[in-house]
């Protein structure tokens, strides 16, 4: 039944491996493996290992570029925002409780929803440069669809709260548990995010694509 | 619709499983919580959500299908997916390979633990002042020292 559904393909694979296998990442110089776990790593940084941060780094950068991305619209603001993050982590990793990716997350979260209060604007600037960049081919780079600018512009004008269950569930390709378990909330408080989320996009959009 | 008072938000991590800070919560803090999710929908009971609604939202969370949907909507099912379209490119997109390598570039050789790194500077800082301290002390001693000896010198050619 799923099968029919868009986005919901491969959200039953976890992520961290999904992830994994698309970053292109710099070589690490410790022969570390995808099967090491977080935790593994996480050690062998602290040890004094500063290179198998790099693992970390290409394990989880590309869905937190991605959200970051979707929340500020900015690819320039996103690259800073990750960059800030991984570093913050670098330095606090013997904080980290439970799961890495879930803390990680949490801070690249949190960067966002301060850039979004720091800039105090209700949209987000939509010139050329300032269009996502990042995607897998030239080509799709080079085929911006009207559609895509209109998706842009509409996701702009959702609360930030909307916004990010939208992009956590469409662009992230997250479940609902999932989503509920890294922003400490309920499944049922996310399907009316999604659900209020869809229904102003489909307002904004019907119009002109229904 | 209903108020959902068990409910968490965004700066109350974990609210909703901690029976006793949802408890504390009440209905106290339902001003502070962002419109969106005071309202949870009870099944079977979606005013605001009529049937094509409710039927392409089931369709879009993967609880029915297309087909399904499109009995209850066709026109909103094809601007969902041509959404769905532009969603799925935005699936394949990846950091840029210059992002990891700054992060990289940006670490310091040795990792100092942020928390260690505060102790560390306040213990300097400590230090610092108490050097500061033994030195303004020894200063003082030899001044109130040297001024002792001088009134003596004077006092004693006074006498003598």
């Amino acid at each position: 039944m799923s099968s029919t559904i868009p986005w919901s393909a491969g959200v039953s694979v976890p992520y961290v491996r999904r992830y994994a296998n698309a970053v292109k990442m710099t070589e690490t110089a410790t022969p570390l493996t995808e099967v090491d776990s977080d935790q593994d790593v996480i050690s062998r940084v602290i040890a004094g290992d500063r290179d198998a941060f790099a693992t970390l780094i290409g394990r989880y950068s590309d869905p937190l570029y991605r959200h970051a991305l979707g929340m500020t619209g900015s690819p320039d603001v996103a690259e800073d925002i990750l960059q800030t993050s991984f570093i913050k982590a670098y330095h606090h990793l013997t904080e980290v409780r439970g799961r890495f990716d879930a803390w990680l997350f949490r801070i690249v979260a949190n960067g966002c929803k301060d850039w979004l209060k720091n800039i105090r604007r209700t949209h987000l600037s939509y010139d050329e440069d300032d269009q996502p960049s990042g995607f897998a081919s030239p080509d799709e780079d080079l085929d911006r669809t009207e559609l895509r600018t209109d998706l842009d512009y509409a996701l702009a004008q959702l609360a930030p709260s909307l916004r990010e269950a939208f992009i956590m569930k469409h662009v992230e390709g997250r479940s609902y548990e999932e989503m509920a378990d890294l922003l400490g909330t309920t499944v049922g408080a996310l399907k009316m995010r999604v659900h209020r989320a869809r229904e102003a996009l489909q307002a904004l959009l019907e119009e002109k694509y229904a | 619709m209903m108020l959902d008072p068990n409910e968490a938000q965004e700066g109350r991590a974990n609210a909703g499983r901690n029976p006793e800070y949802r408890d504390a919560a009440g209905d106290g803090s339902q001003a502070d919580r962002p419109l969106a999710d005071r309202e949870v929908p009870l099944h079977g009971m979606l005013p605001a959500e009529d049937g094509p609604a409710l039927a392409l939202n089931q369709w879009l969370d993967g609880d029915v299908t297309e087909a399904d949907a499109r009995r209850a909507d066709s026109k909103q099912v094809e601007l969902w997916n041509r959404i769905a379209t532009e969603t799925d490119r935005r699936k394949r997109m990846v950091t840029p390979a210059y992002v990891a390598a700054n992060i990289m570039a940006a670490l310091p050789e040795k990792r100092v633990e942020a928390q260690a790194a505060t102790v560390t500077a306040t213990a300097t800082r400590t230090t610092v002042a108490a050097d500061t301290e033994r030195g303004l002390s020894m200063n003082m001693a030899l001044a109130v020292g040297v001024g002792m000896f001088a009134i003596g010198l004077a006092v004693g050619k006074l006498v003598l």
